[in-house]
């Protein structure tokens, strides 16, 4: 039987055994529904109804007008309302009150109560352009279809060359949000493999394991495991957001905004961060007997993490700063801030490229040393076995 | 054929295993004797790799005992210990994978295990639904179920009930006479010398005594007399005589070259004899005198 076998054997039996566990599956449900919840409930409180611009229309009629304004929204994407107002000063107490954002006075003047919009203006001015364009050459006597070639707006395709700061926002906000759940993901995740170590531990079925495979395998199945049931997680999550935005028709949340290469930039750093500190937590957890005694031991790689986490918000404020910088090359804090840096666009090839090796190679001895005092502090129970004496006692 | 060549490990201060070594034959069972601390479970760990020798190596059929010949073995170690939420057959099932069965074979040998074993219906019950004697079975069967070559058990009767006592025996006999080697340690003698052809008897991590049962007690230059006069506990007045404690019958050791016509003679002597037996030693009477109390 291969090595690598017995590895996937661990890691299917952690993945399973966890998500067919009921607390998991009813918080995973509870979060899941507040977090579609969410987004609509915040969008109905603060006024969701902004969505549909309203349009009033006042004085002399052009003809056509309602039936043009709509073809002009389609071309500016947006939503109208078009209302008639009986009179001029009506459709102005309707403008000072809010209920209308703009009103077309006798096709000739177009009214804003404060500010005013280009676009609306733009809207608006299409609309009575054509629609005056349509009656006259109606009366001039050409078809629907000569009438249609002549008026009808061309459709022009644009194009951005330099990105606008709006998508730069996206994407560092991304890298941003993607530091924070990766603190938020490895904490918890990590608390996972401390604890299943443990519990092998305390329920002394680890002999049972290590008489059939070798620790670096069961070291290596449980994190891949448990970093499965986080990918899973934090896919449900997303897909959750991403719903929730869509409910709530928010149009800031845009993924094309974002990009793919900051999606999977942000998905490899995940899993570059997570195995390296995933390892730390299985050699640390392995090096108690009880539960009771983990939250102590706990604190060696909480204290690794949270400088990441704080370099990640001085990136996002200054991607450029010196400790930042510096952070953002070492192993233990390279998947915190490197993709802040990546995203903010001032992290040079070669600083990304010694922050993958470093990391990748951090994670490599992280197995070595782990699996070392896994195997020497696993059969080892009544209190804690230091970390030393644990690397001295090690089987392989 | 099991070899522990030699072994040594000591732990800080303590010398768990002293150049211990003996053998076990294929399709035997051997009896792993000796007190408390001897270091029967040291040298049971070092053949699955959970320990490290300081020096000395484990052979199983003249090749050295690594991962590839460990997933043909079974064992039970002294902490039971499985996982306590996950359902008797899953986990099972798992462990008998990790050993290198398909998903099939795995599937049929627990399924035959936990019917054997009297479990047939507790495969979807947690582990920890069940009662102690069964989380023992259940111990047993992720040992037996991967159809190891080679089984090691540690006080695998401890915690069972007389009958339960008696169907594993039962079934430790039954695999040997299939060609499986067995060796399990065991705190209860009589139950040794019932079941074992072969003993091996440790002591502060020396193994002072080892062979098949019989070959130990004639080697042996003990013999045991039991002498009943009259009801009444009667010893024989000589030098070398060992009591033995315990009620009815006096039982003593004596050398094997023990004047026996003249001890009758005097028991004689003393009131009517109701029985008098010069005998082999019993596996006690050996243990006794291997580790020296």
């Amino acid at each position: 039987m291969k090595p690598w076998s017995q590895v996937a054997l661990l890691a299917k039996r952690e993945f399973l055994e966890r998500v067919r566990n009921k607390p998991f599956i009813i918080t995973m449900s509870l979060l899941v529904v507040a977090i579609v919840a969410i987004g609509p409930v915040v969008s109905r409180l603060a006024g969701g109804d902004d969505e549909v611009t309203k349009i009033g229309l006042a004085g002399e009629e052009v003809p056509g007008i309602e039936q043009e304004l709509e073809a002009q929204a389609v071309l500016f994407e947006m939503e109208i309302d078009v209302e008639r107002f009986p009179s001029r000063s009506v459709a102005e107490t309707a403008l000072a009150e809010g209920e209308i954002e703009v009103v077309l006075i006798d096709g000739t003047e177009i009214t804003f109560h404060t500010g005013g919009s280009s676009r609306l203006t733009a809207l608006v001015q299409g609309a009575v352009d054509t629609a005056v364009k349509t009656e006259a050459l109606t009366e001039l006597g050409l078809s629907e279809n000569e009438i249609a070639a002549v008026v009808e707006p061309i459709a022009i395709e644009v194009t951005i060359l330099e990105e606008s700061d709006a998508q730069d926002e996206a994407k560092r906000g991304a890298a941003f949000v993607g530091a924070i759940l990766l603190y938020i993901s490895i904490i918890m995740l990590g608390q996972f493999v401390a604890m299943g170590t443990v519990e092998e531990k305390q329920n002394r079925v680890v002999e049972v394991i290590l008489s059939r495979v070798r620790p670096w395998q069961v070291l290596v199945g449980k994190v891949a495991g448990i970093g499965l049931l986080g990918l899973l997680q934090l896919a449900i999550f997303a897909g959750a957001a991403y719903a929730s935005a869509q409910l709530a028709d928010l149009p800031d949340v845009d993924v094309a905004a974002i990009g793919l290469p900051v999606i999977a930039s942000l998905l490899f750093w995940f899993v570059l961060g997570y195995t390296f500190y995933a390892f730390l937590y299985a050699a640390v957890g392995s090096t108690v007997s009880r539960q009771e005694d983990l939250q102590g031991t706990l604190m060696l790689p909480i204290m690794l993490i949270l400088p990441g986490y704080l370099l990640a918000i001085f990136a996002s404020e200054d991607p450029d700063a010196l400790v930042p910088t510096i952070g953002s090359w070492l192993p233990p804090w390279a998947p915190f801030v490197m993709p802040v840096r990546i995203a903010a666009g001032v992290a040079q090839p070669w600083e990304i490229l010694v922050a993958i090796v470093g990391t990748a190679l951090g994670a490599i001895a992280l197995v070595w040393i782990g699996s070392r005092v896994y195997s020497g502090a696993l059969l080892r129970t009544g209190g804690k076995v230091k970390l030393r004496e644990a690397w001295r006692a090690a089987v392989e | 054929m099991l070899e522990f060549i030699d072994l040594n490990k000591r732990f800080g201060d303590v010398i768990a295993l002293d150049d211990a070594g003996f053998v076990v034959e294929r399709g035997r069972i051997m009896g792993f004797l000796g007190p408390n601390g001897a270091g029967k479970t040291t040298a049971m760990r070092v053949v699955f790799g959970l320990i490290r020798p300081d020096s000395g190596t484990v052979r199983w059929n003249g090749s050295p005992v690594g991962p590839e010949e460990r997933l043909r073995f079974g064992y039970m170690p002294e902490e039971r210990g499985l996982y306590p939420k996950m359902k008797v057959r899953n986990q099972l099932v798992h462990f008998s994978r990790l050993s290198g069965l398909s998903k099939a074979e795995a599937s049929d040998a627990v399924d035959h295990w936990l019917g054997v074993l009297g479990l047939a219906g507790r495969g979807d019950a947690k582990l920890d639904d069940l009662s102690h004697g069964n989380q023992q079975r259940v111990q047993l069967a992720a040992a037996l179920a991967p159809d190891p070559e080679l089984l090691i058990l540690d006080e695998p009767f401890a915690g069972l009930d007389p009958i339960g006592v008696e169907s594993l025996a039962e079934t430790l006999t039954e695999l040997a006479s299939g060609g499986v080697t067995i060796v399990f340690s065991s705190h209860q003698l009589d139950l040794v010398e019932d079941v074992c052809e072969d003993v091996a008897i440790i002591n502060e991590g020396r193994v002072v005594l080892s062979g098949r049962l019989d070959d130990v007690k004639n080697r042996s230059r003990k013999r045991r007399l039991t002498i009943d006069v009259d009801g009444e506990p009667w010893v024989p007045d000589m030098q070398g005589v060992e009591v033995v404690n315990g009620p009815g019958p006096s039982h003593c050791i004596v050398n094997d070259d023990a004047p026996v016509a003249d001890l009758l003679a005097s028991a004689n002597a003393a009131g009517t004899v109701n029985r008098f037996v010069f005998e082999p030693p019993r596996l006690t009477d050996l243990f006794r005198e291997a580790v020296g109390s």
